[in-house]
């Protein structure tokens, strides 16, 4: 440890430089990780927005509404589940057209509330759906369903099914491309420390140094190396979460998308897996770009 | 004692850098080797060290047997042998104290035993009051004294010097070859590569003059190439 750190201390200017790559490679990574984080709230924000509003014909006893509600709430795919009684059903649906006059004369002509009670579900992800709507079809309360919108939301279900699915290969394929670029950025830099090294490992070698006393310095160098990038990498990254935050919320159209709370909530394993990751890396290119220099 | 019987050393595709040569050296002697450019003494030097492996033939070096030495057992025969270079080869970022003991701390010596003789032997050579200095702060003539202090610190049976004054000018050149001598009289025995006349007629020791890879001359006197 202490080769390692008076090494580090007296090739300072590269340490500097190998450091700041090392920061540029982790600053890569946590875009991607934010990236992910994003895609993540984007689609959490969308699927959230899709319910089923069930409608039951008009004089459904409030008891069968209500053991359809129990029925539903116990089911494991599902979410939530609203109750709207006949006249919030009307109630919201006047509001609703409050600038259409002509429905809203309708309704007077009628003179009663044509509309029944409504249950609104909302499942855990979007593919629950179907299953709810199988149990829908519950003879104790099915026959008292006069419309199920789910049709309406299907295509749209699918869409954003389809678009959640594209989006996560993307972003896998983005951080395979991303981590390969990573390794590559270490493996050179560890690399080229190792050139300028190459002279004082043939002299550690001459004087009776085994290759187990050149490679440990070199290799508790690396891990000070990512472990100084990793705190430098986080004191840049929550900083800016916190600063972009309000735009963000702001894109998403007020849904709370919590970059800088995901980052806080998880900071020991993301930073700390980033730093034994690098470590790893670190160590495994510095012995593969010491041996050759070995070889004396 | 040095014992080479029967070494050659060949380099693809036709190269003989040492042919066929048999040496004895003595405990306790010292003793120059020379010869022109490309006859084979660095070749030699790197067999005794196991920087390079002979092609056909036999080392033996304080009784053990190198030729088919592996890979680590390497760094204990190096910490058996003091090795002197032309240039230098000091540790540029360690002090003069500090690439002294860097040679008893691969060996896993203690730190109070680097405390105690890391400066006697820095006096021993003539650097007391230099420790912390480093290379690029130091002469040649004082580098190469640091180099000669590093080779002595394990106190080697032997102590293998390749053109140890081929840097340095003919007065401090003369001054390496004094504490070599002085080295020596210790019971060390000395291995001098050179081609400096002047030094080897000096010295009035033992020669060893290489020609294509093979020992043409070996006799006590002066300066020889055949």
């Amino acid at each position: 440890m202490r080769f390692a750190l008076q090494n580090a201390g007296r090739n300072i200017w590269l340490a500097v430089a190998t450091v700041l790559v090392f920061v540029l490679m982790l600053l890569t990574v946590n875009i991607l990780v934010g990236l992910n984080v994003l895609t993540q709230a984007a689609i959490a924000s969308v699927e959230e927005r899709i319910d089923v509003s069930v409608h039951f014909s008009k004089g459904t006893s409030e008891a069968l509404v209500v053991a359809a509600q129990d029925y539903l709430s116990g089911l494991s795919q599902v979410k939530s589940v609203e109750y709207i009684s006949a006249e919030e059903a009307l109630q919201r649906f006047t509001q609703q057209r409050r600038a259409n006059d002509d429905i809203l004369r309708a309704i007077d002509t009628v003179g009663a509330n044509p509309l029944g009670p409504e249950l609104i579900i909302t499942a855990h992800t979007p593919e629950d759906f179907a299953f709810i709507l199988e149990a829908l079809s519950n003879p104790t309360f099915g026959d008292a369903i006069e419309q199920k919108n789910f049709s309406d939301h299907e295509q749209m279900i699918e869409l954003i099914r389809g678009v959640t699915y594209k989006v996560r290969l993307f972003v896998f394929g983005l951080a395979g491309v991303f981590a390969l670029i990573a390794i590559l950025i270490v493996l050179n830099s560890i690399r080229v420390s190792m050139y300028t090294h190459r002279e004082e490992i043939g002299i550690m070698r001459l004087v009776g140094a085994d290759n187990h006393f050149i490679r440990l310095p070199f290799a508790l160098e690396g891990v000070i190396f990512s472990v100084v990038a990793t705190v430098i990498a986080a004191l840049i990254i929550l900083p800016v979460t916190a600063a972009i935050q309000p735009a963000l919320t702001s894109f998403f159209e007020g849904a709370t998308v919590g970059l800088n709370e995901y980052y806080l909530a998880h900071w020991y394993w993301i930073f700390g897996l980033q730093a034994l990751g690098l470590s790893l890396l670190a160590i495994i290119a510095s012995t593969f770009a010491m041996g050759r220099y070995l070889k004396v | 004692m040095i014992k080479l019987h029967r070494v050659s050393k060949h380099y693809p595709p036709d190269l003989k850098a040492l042919d066929e040569v048999d040496l004895r050296i003595e405990p306790g002697e010292m003793v120059s080797i020379v010869g022109q450019s490309g006859a084979g003494k660095t070749t030699l030097l790197r067999l005794l060290i196991a920087e390079e492996r002979p092609t056909y033939g036999n080392i033996v070096v304080g009784g053990w047997d190198i030729t088919g030495i592996r890979r680590p057992e390497i760094p204990y025969l190096r910490r058996q042998i003091g090795m002197v270079y032309q240039d230098f080869k000091l540790l540029p970022k360690k002090t003069a104290a500090e690439n002294i003991a860097f040679a008893l701390e691969v060996a896993g010596e203690s730190r109070r035993r680097m405390r105690d003789v890391v400066p006697q032997v820095l006096k021993i050579v003539g650097l007391h009051g230099k420790a912390e200095r480093y290379p690029f702060q130091m002469s040649g003539g004082e580098q190469q004294r640091v180099a000669i202090a590093r080779a002595l610190v394990h106190r080697p049976k032997i102590l293998v010097a390749d053109e140890p004054t081929g840097n340095l000018d003919a007065i401090t050149s003369q001054e390496i070859i004094d504490l070599l001598t002085k080295i020596n009289d210790f019971g060390t025995t000395v291995l001098l590569v050179t081609h400096d006349r002047t030094i080897v007629d000096h010295l009035k020791r033992r020669v060893i003059t290489l020609k294509d890879g093979r020992v043409v001359r070996d006799h006590v006197g002066k300066y020889t190439l055949a």
